[in-house]
């Protein structure tokens, strides 16, 4: 894959701008775009302010090129490279926004859960990033096999392109449903122990919960709540924690799309069921053209509901290696046309070369 | 009668769950079932009882169910099940109380066990499935071995020809109404569905002279020997789904690193016991799996565990809300929270709710 492109000071200009957005609290909701000179009008100390930030950022990106590289080669990372990983995340990721502005064009995926190889198809399919803008409606772990792999190799490339990828919180993003759900099983059995689970766990709070398209495809991973009838109510919720258990932040997450109107209660035991009412409603007081998620296995990879005011993306194709599903990503473009480009499974290159570890229990 | 219900909901509850009378019961009633098809095939020559054969009668008549209700709709519904197993699912709950009666002397507790039968089968709003619901129908045998309806000279009967149909009449739905996993760890857990089968599967190979854990990995082994062992059963039924879109075989490691792990034990007399030691923590000492769990009278539950408070009315018509909850000791013999107990519980509140499913 070309994961080095000539955009490194595009980047060091993008993480600048972050930094700076970052420190007035009412962004406008517009991302920097292209190359602009660097501190044409800044004063003496920003321009050194950011010659010190473009020097870091100078090691970082070679770090991260070099993780992207052995990433790209689904070898996962040592333990401390994935807390420096993280801490790096943590930088970029709070700062953003609950509602994540994210401009057109872009392509927009569903849940990847830890099948890498599939989600490097999946930029076979879209264009490699940063060429392509992307926007990740989160689940990249629990299930698959390489759930490790995939959420480093994401948060990498949020890292280093920062403004070229947003990667959302899914209901998997959270320390309960992932230890039940195979992502702890899986660190500890490819870490020895619980402490990369823990790092990723807590970088997961940070995630931003929603994105907003050009102001008019709103993204998340579950659906609607019905504490949340404006956009701007979701503005104002503290994101950066574990995921509820109830409550609009929990709704957003957990909540499916349903052929009964109104609100219903999910068989899920979290979010709600929601009908065309509901979203064509919201649609209409938020004044967006649709509303687009991820959450639930579909066959065909996306499938409308409630009259096209609601799509569900999905992205892991035969799921699970049961499901038989296609895999589906979204393109939308600078003039919101919108295109799926469905996927199969990638070809697996060969078994995975972990020798057997008989478990404690069978000693 | 009491209607088995729900009462696990903390860790508390489920440390006072692994520490109870009922827990022990329940357990030993396992590793005995175990215990008595060591060695032994499914086409092992065994006299069966009477309750054997009714149990394989019921079982007939499950699969009667399947028959009457296929799958018509091809809707586009929101979970991945198909939604003609409510229907199955309701009809088994319609007739599970005239098809166990027979099995019983008394009828006095024909409605407790038919609530054990009815969750055998999966969850009828998720249209999922999982080693709880698995646990149920072990629960049915259970209560018919508490009211001495079984006895230990049925357990090879009751795993080599009730067990195993059970295990065949569940291919069939987990086949025909796309049931799903309940709470699938993915790769990483040891099966989508089942515990069991691998639990006592593994004590039918401990004494084989030549087969070796490893031998799931060779396909000629599994052809010849999926209908002898149940163990043999679960690697050729996971085999057999967890494919390409083409329908190829893949590798166990790719899709089940759990049992390829496994297969690298000495024995399977290694297998066999760590089966039991797995079970003990990943199923009975699971919350996810344990709040599920229903007690009875004939499965009491554990004294000091949490009232129910999953249905707001219980049996006696009361609204226990959690906001109004009595202070001053039992309430319809159910213990409550004492005040000191309430307000940690409302502390608590967070955790005592259900682990959701996705």
């Amino acid at each position: 894959m070309e994961l080095d492109t000539d955009v490194p000071m595009e980047d060091v200009e993008d993480l600048k701008q972050v930094s700076t957005s970052a420190t007035s609290s009412s962004t406008s909701g517009k991302q920097p775009t292209g190359i602009t000179s660097i501190g044409g009008d800044a004063s003496v100390s920003d321009a050194a302010a950011a010659a010190k930030k473009a020097d870091l950022n100078v090691s970082s990106v070679n770090q991260l090129d070099q993780w992207i590289d052995k990433l790209s080669q689904c070898e996962p990372l040592a333990e401390a490279d994935v807390k420096k990983l993280c801490d790096m995340a943590i930088e970029v990721l709070q700062f953003e926004e609950n509602v994540q502005p994210v401009q057109v064009p872009v392509t927009i995926c569903g849940d990847v859960h830890g099948q890498f190889h599939d989600l490097m198809e999946l930029f076979k399919i879209g264009g490699p990033c940063p060429d392509t803008n992307y926007l990740f409606m989160g689940d990249y772990v629990d299930r698959g096999y390489y759930s490790v792999e995939t959420v480093s190799y994401l948060v990498c490339m949020k890292v280093r392109y920062p403004n070229r990828i947003t990667i959302l919180r899914g209901n998997h993003e959270s320390r309960q449903i992932t230890q039940v759900y195979g992502f702890y099983d899986e660190c500890l059995r490819k870490y020895g122990s619980a402490n990369v689970w823990k790092l990723f766990t807590d970088l997961f709070d940070y995630f931003p919960i929603t994105a907003l398209v050009d102001n008019k495809v709103f993204c998340l991973h579950g659906g609607l709540s019905p504490m949340i009838e404006t956009i701007d109510q979701v503005r104002e919720l503290n994101r950066i924690q574990e995921v509820p258990h109830e409550g609009p932040m929990c709704d957003l997450l957990w909540s499916d799309p349903d052929d009964r109107g109104g609100w219903g209660i999910s068989p899920r035991g979290a979010g709600f069921t929601f009908g065309q009412d509901i979203s064509e409603q919201f649609n209409h007081t938020n004044d967006l053209s649709l509303i687009a998620r991820a959450h639930q296995l579909v066959m065909e990879g996306f499938s409308w509901s409630h009259q096209e005011s609601v799509v569900t993306i999905f992205s892991a194709p035969n799921y699970c290696y049961r499901c038989g599903n296609q895999a589906a990503i979204m393109e939308v473009d600078e003039q919101h046309n919108r295109q799926f480009l469905q996927y199969d499974p990638s070809q697996r290159p060969g078994e995975p070369t972990v020798t057997r570890k008989t478990p404690d229990y069978f000693l | 009668m009491a209607t088995p219900v729900k009462r696990i909901t903390t860790r508390d509850d489920l440390d006072k769950w692994l520490d109870s009378q009922t827990f022990n019961q329940v357990l030993s009633f396992i590793t005995d079932l175990q215990e008595s098809i060591v060695g032994k095939p499914n086409d092992e020559p065994i006299t069966e009882s009477q309750i054997v054969t009714q149990l394989q009668a019921v079982l007939d008549s499950i699969n009667t169910i399947i028959d009457n209700h296929p799958v018509i709709q091809e809707k586009d519904i929101s979970r991945f099940g198909k939604v003609e197993f409510r229907d199955f699912y309701d009809n088994v709950a319609k007739q599970s109380p005239s098809l166990l009666s027979p099995l019983l002397t008394n009828q006095e507790h024909t409605l407790e066990i038919a609530t054990y039968f009815n969750e055998s089968w999966g969850d009828r709003t998720r249209i999922d499935y999982g080693s709880g619901h698995e646990l149920n129908f072990i629960c049915v045998l259970f209560c018919l071995k508490q009211l001495d309806c079984i006895t230990p000279q049925d357990y090879p009967g009751l795993l080599l020809h009730v067990f195993t149909k059970y295990m065949k009449t569940m291919r069939r739905l987990q086949k025909q109404y796309w049931l799903e996993p309940a709470g699938s760890h993915g790769v990483w857990g040891l099966d989508d569905y089942h515990f069991l089968p691998f639990l006592f599967g593994a004590a039918q190979l401990s004494t084989h002279p030549h087969m070796k854990p490893k031998s799931i990995h060779n396909p000629e082994l599994v052809e010849m020997y999926k209908n002898k062992y149940m163990y043999m059963e679960c690697i050729d039924f996971i085999n057999n789904i967890k494919t390409t879109r083409n329908g190829e075989k893949l590798s166990i490691r790719w899709h089940s690193p759990m049992l390829d792990d496994i297969s690298a034990a000495k024995s399977w007399a290694k297998i066999k016991e760590g089966m039991v030691k797995m079970y003990k923590v990943e199923v009975l000492g699971k919350l996810p799996i344990m709040q599920h769990f229903m007690f009875g009278q004939l499965i009491p539950c554990p004294p000091g565990v949490s009232a129910p408070h999953e249905h707001h009315e219980d049996e006696c018509g009361h609204i226990h809300s959690k906001d109004l909850v009595n202070t001053w000791g039992d309430c319809c013999g159910i213990k409550i929270p004492s005040a000191i107990a309430a307000s940690e519980a409302l502390k608590k509140e967070q955790s005592q709710k259900p682990i959701p499913f996705d």
